[in-house]
């Protein structure tokens, strides 16, 4: 049963300069709500960010893992 | 109450109007589940598709993406994916998105619940929408 820490390790470990904060919204271990933030996202359409996301976990994806609820964010620039 | 509205539903399955000659080929290329719901989404201006009824959604997620869609007075047809897996398989095959609800406007896939929600929060939605 995949855990909160586990979904957060997998998304930073697959994508380049990715900070996750997940939660188990239910607790039951399946349905997780996870922020998302990185680099990776900056010129990307809200739906190729969710994609980039859910393509870590592939058919887990409404397998085991029953919901993941998404926020992407790109990190905030510094001003000059 | 206006069911019949939200019909794709019932019609997908059946929505092969072109009478086919010959036993289609068994392969898996030829899929009357796959035409029928790209044409489902080019012939509604907005269509969701959700697990259950609007009248009776069977998931969170989706009961969340029907009151945003009931909240903006938006008309919307709406495909039941539960009672054929087959439609959830070829639909996320189609629109490359793993989880339903998956709302589309004009032929493209706006998103799941959580960017509808927050293109309905941002004003983005209506939009999209109109």
């Amino acid at each position: 049963m995949p855990s909160p820490e586990h979904i957060k390790q997998r998304i930073e470990a697959s994508i380049a300069g990715a900070h996750a904060e997940v939660e188990d919204t239910t607790g039951g271990g399946d349905h997780f709500r996870a922020t998302v933030t990185a680099p990776a996202f900056e010129g990307r359409s809200r739906i190729e960010q969710h994609r980039l996301v859910y393509e870590v976990f592939g058919p887990e994806i409404g397998g085991a893992i029953h919901a993941l609820s998404l926020k992407t964010q790109t990190p905030l620039k510094t001003p000059q | 109450m206006s069911s019949t509205e939200s019909s794709p539903v019932r019609d997908l399955p059946m929505a092969q109007n072109a009478p086919t000659p010959v036993e289609p080929p068994a392969s898996s290329e030829s899929n009357p589940i796959h035409d029928a719901i790209t044409e489902a989404i080019s012939e509604h201006k907005v269509l969701l598709f959700m697990k259950g009824t609007p009248e009776a959604p069977a998931c969170g997620f989706s009961a969340r993406t029907v009151a945003i869609l009931e909240a903006l007075d938006t008309p919307f047809a709406a495909v039941d994916i539960l009672p054929d897996p087959r439609i959830r398989q070829e639909l996320s095959a189609i629109s490359n998105w793993p989880t339903i609800p998956q709302l589309f406007a004009n032929g493209e896939l706006l998103g799941g619940c959580d960017i509808v929600t927050e293109m309905y929060e941002s004003g983005e939605l209506a939009e999209a929408l109109a």
